[in-house]
């Protein structure tokens, strides 16, 4: 015997949410070229806000898609979105190589295009081959993988400044004074992207993990999750360190800082006008016998 | 994991139009790469497929009882099953890894075993707690006498409770299941690198030593996430709870072959198509 | 000679620093209440059973702790590459991935607690203020361990993974055998020290934890205490054997049948595993009896 699986209904239509988290963060994703174009680093940051409406998005996804009941946990529908989406984003960031459009713009929007179609078979194969019968299984993966693969390719194009697979595979190290090329030091060939990976795969569960319940409300909920979105920045924007220039760095750990201050104040404001009672050092407040 | 429903079940049976689009999606997987890349690159998505299909195999034989069994009001080990084949199946990846070097065999072999001994040491601790820190014998809810030993569980099972503990037809699951998550998840990882490894430098411009460490690195990223998504998959199929080889819901497992051979050869398609355009 | 006796060497040194690893793990969740386990902790308010117990609802424990510590690995790494001393590095990258938990714990027992609402649970803030610090010191120990096992292995041994692939590969083994361990022992004898000995927590009292300690008001700092007594240490010889046979099994017998010898010696090792688990099965049905006649036995016979 355990507890159900219980959201709340009504608050933003999952539509919206989903166009604003679509949007935001590919329209983040271009902003990070702002690098390129103007041959700095310090635009990285907007990587990390990709990523956090990413997570805000698939956090609505997940809700929709776990109030079905899974039969097990909310964190799988996790992994399998950041399994998926791992495979999905490596491929996107190499598009641009592969002949047919040489141009780098394509890489945020090819991405989303192919882990539309790896969530959109998964979530067939789950629905129809596995027998789940969740109506909106094959929708929920896809969006998810979707959202995976966002996440990593926003929180690699922050730690390492640039979202094309060569710079994501090559970093340099600088031997007796003379910088040459080494693709241990990058984010893929280091194994940066396995921590990338493990934050998305918890950032995307854990809000609605955490206030799943008879009194979730929708607010609260995405107020965590972009809560997750920045402590994930925080830690990628120190990794970034490695990668890019330490001005750029310290303005992506000053954002990522800032972004998180306020989400996770408002979070608890929000836990407060949810909760039953706000106490401190009081105790059990054994329930009268009706 | 935790709060979760028993959720519905999905029945025993499968889906002929789904079976079959799903194996049309499989060959259409198999024709892109053989007509892209035949030869190193096919052999390596069948290898995938086939370590797949070993991990979503493997999953139905890890014995797991979910939150229930940290009451001990059910049997099986008291975790998430997907995280539990994952943590057995990556040991294994661990050692596979390591002995990548020295050939082939050997190498799906020590992944094989690195996940199998990995599961024999958890479920005998898991046993050790309940004997002699609970006080609480071994017993199955699911059939009457052990398979293997023969132990009657009726008498055994402790009032108000579907059985607890590990009988040994689960230990015996579990080390099995934790040796085909060890070998598929090596499979795919070798698989992968042989191809990476043959395919970067051109693509990049750079000696094959120098490649190694993203080879590696880029192998062993996709091997988790092919795990991970085959493990939720089967997860799926038996829907979060399994007591072993001996449970009725032991007999779902070919939707989960069929499932995580499509999945695998899908998402094994574009990490391969990655390096051979 | 010398490279092997170097090897086992730091096998050993590996399996101790997993011992420890695995040991504060399963405290840490204890204390925390993360896990299977916490299903209960949620269930007691619906139950009428309202209560002053962490819930550190993050997710299993292996994801969890598959992030702590490859986040831990990745952040020393990260600031190896910008020539931080290793020592340092670690500690620091420990120490960041032990703030994330504790951010991640709190919002978790927040989020769970607000949502209760409708059973009448409040929200006890203090619990925040003393729980939290003490998993995440916790937490610390287990992370840190656990990392610099990994960076042993890389860097002593050669292992060709990047030290955060590993740092994720074991962080999830961890979490595997540490919540596989403790949580029975968690959940069954502590949240149900109530309840008959020697037997599975009846169905029918799901939700009726205990929340009363010897004196006054029983807090998750108590389940610390109480679990590191055989859950804690049972989860550490799990996963120290774990880490310290896999590595000695290869370091030991490779260099035999053109390294088949390890293959031969991890069979052999899990046959022993088996005949020790069956010697302990027939323990218990031996001593301790089966609860009811078997008169199923002749009906079925």
């Amino acid at each position: 015997m355990s507890v159900q699986i219980t959201a709340s209904e009504g608050g933003m239509p999952h539509n919206k949410v989903m166009a604003i988290g679509l949007i935001g963060s590919i329209v983040c994703m271009y902003l990070t070229y702002l690098n390129t174009i103007t041959g700095t680093e310090i635009f990285s940051f907007f990587g990390g806000i990709a990523a956090v409406f990413a997570l805000w998005w698939g956090t609505d996804t997940i809700k929709h898609l776990c109030s079905y009941g899974l039969g097990t946990g909310v964190p799988s529908a996790g992994m399998i979105a950041l399994g998926s989406g791992v495979i999905a984003m490596i491929l996107a960031t190499k598009l641009s190589t592969m002949g047919l459009i040489s141009s780098v713009m394509i890489i945020p929007i090819g991405c989303v295009i192919i882990a539309a179609i790896i969530g959109a078979i998964l979530g067939y194969i789950a629905n129809n081959i596995v027998n789940m019968n969740i109506p909106v299984m094959i929708v929920s993966l896809a969006e998810l993988c979707i959202v995976g693969a966002i996440t990593i390719l926003g929180l690699s194009a922050m730690a390492a400044g640039s979202f094309v697979f060569a710079d994501l595979v090559t970093g340099s190290v600088t031997f007796f004074g003379v910088a040459i090329a080494d693709y241990q030091a990058s984010v893929i060939g280091g194994g940066v992207i396995a921590v990338i990976f493990m934050l998305g795969a918890i950032a995307v569960q854990h809000a609605f993990n955490a206030c799943l319940g008879p009194n979730e409300s929708q607010d609260r909920t995405l107020m965590l999750a972009a809560e997750c979105g920045f402590l994930s920045m925080i830690v990628v924007s120190i990794m970034s360190f490695a990668f890019i220039s330490a001005g750029s760095a310290i303005l992506a750990f000053i954002v990522s800082v800032l972004g998180w201050v306020y989400t996770y104040n408002q979070y608890l404001v929000m836990s407060k006008r949810d909760a039953y009672m706000w106490l401190d050092a009081k105790p059990i407040l054994e329930k009268k016998e009706a | 994991m935790s709060a979760l429903g028993g959720g519905h079940a999905g029945g025993d049976g499968m889906n002929p139009v789904a079976a079959v689009v799903g194996l049309v999606l499989l060959i259409l997987a198999l024709g892109i790469i053989y007509v892209l890349s035949p030869g190193m690159a096919f052999m390596a998505l069948i290898g995938v497929i086939i370590g797949g299909v070993m991990i979503g195999f493997g999953v139905h034989f890890v014995p797991v009882g979910g939150a229930p069994a940290a009451m001990g009001q059910s049997p099986g080990i008291a975790t998430g099953v997907t995280m539990l084949a994952a943590g057995a199946g990556l040991a294994g990846l661990f050692g596979g890894a390591w002995a990548a070097e020295l050939g082939f065999g050997v190498a799906l072999a020590g992944g094989a075993i690195g996940g199998g001994l990995m599961m024999a040491i958890t479920c005998l601790m898991v046993n050790v707690v309940y004997v002699y820190a609970m006080g609480i014998p071994a017993a199955s809810g699911k059939v009457a006498k052990d398979p293997i030993t023969g132990d009657t569980f009726e008498a055994y099972k402790s009032k108000g409770t579907e059985g607890h503990g590990l009988p040994f037809i689960s230990y015996v699951g579990g080390v099995i299941g934790g040796m085909l998550g060890g070998l598929g998840g090596t499979l795919i990882y070798l698989e992968l690198l042989a191809v990476y490894e043959a395919f970067l430098p051109a693509a990049l411009n750079a000696q094959a030593e120098q490649i190694v460490p993203l080879a590696v690195g880029l192998a062993g990223i996709f091997a988790v996430g092919l795990f991970l998504i085959n493990a939720v998959l089967a997860a799926y199929n038996i829907t979060g709870t399994i007591e072993g080889p001996h449970d009725p819901k032991f007999k779902r497992f070919p939707r989960a072959v069929v499932g995580c051979a499509v999945a695998s050869a899908v998402c094994g398609l574009f990490a391969i198509i990655l390096v051979v355009i | 000679m010398e490279e092997l006796l170097f090897g086992i060497g730091i096998s050993a040194v590996a399996g101790a620093l997993a011992t420890v690893s695995g040991a504060a793990e399963d405290t840490e969740s204890d204390i925390g209440s993360q896990g299977d386990p916490n299903s209960q902790v949620q269930l007691a308010p619906q139950m009428g059973y309202i209560h002053r117990i962490y819930s550190k609802a993050i997710s299993g424990e292996p994801p969890a702790y598959g992030l702590w510590c490859a986040m831990g690995a990745g952040l020393a790494w990260a600031l190896m590459a910008i020539n931080y001393n290793p020592v340092l590095a670690i500690v620091l990258g420990s120490a960041i991935a032990v703030f994330v938990q504790g951010v991640y714990a709190t919002t978790a027992y927040l989020g769970r607690t607000a949502s209760l609402a409708k059973f009448e649970q409040p929200v006890y803030i203090d619990l925040i203020k003393s729980v939290t610090t003490v998993t995440m010191a916790h937490a610390f120990i287990a992370i840190f361990t656990c990392v610099a096992m990994c960076f042993l292995m890389v860097n002593a041994l050669g292992h060709p993974f990047p030290l955060p692939l590993l740092g994720l590969v074991w962080g999830i083994a961890l979490g595997a055998a540490g919540s596989a361990t403790g949580n029975p022992f968690y959940g069954k004898e502590r949240q149900y020290q109530s309840q008959a000995f020697g037997a599975g927590v009846p169905i029918s009292a799901s939700g009726n934890i205990v929340r009363y300690a010897e004196a006054g008001q029983r807090s998750s700092l108590d389940n610390g205490w109480f679990t590191s007594k055989m859950g804690g240490p049972a989860s550490g010889v799990c996963f120290g054997l774990i880490v310290f046979l896999e590595l000695w099994r290869t370091i030991f017998f490779e260099g035999f049948a053109a390294g088949w010898g390890a293959v031969i010696a991890g069979i052999v090792l899990i046959l022993i595993f088996m005949i020790i688990d069956r010697y302990v099965e027939k323990w218990a049905r031996k001593t301790y009896g089966p609860y009811t006649e078997e008169a199923a036995e002749e009906a079925s016979a």
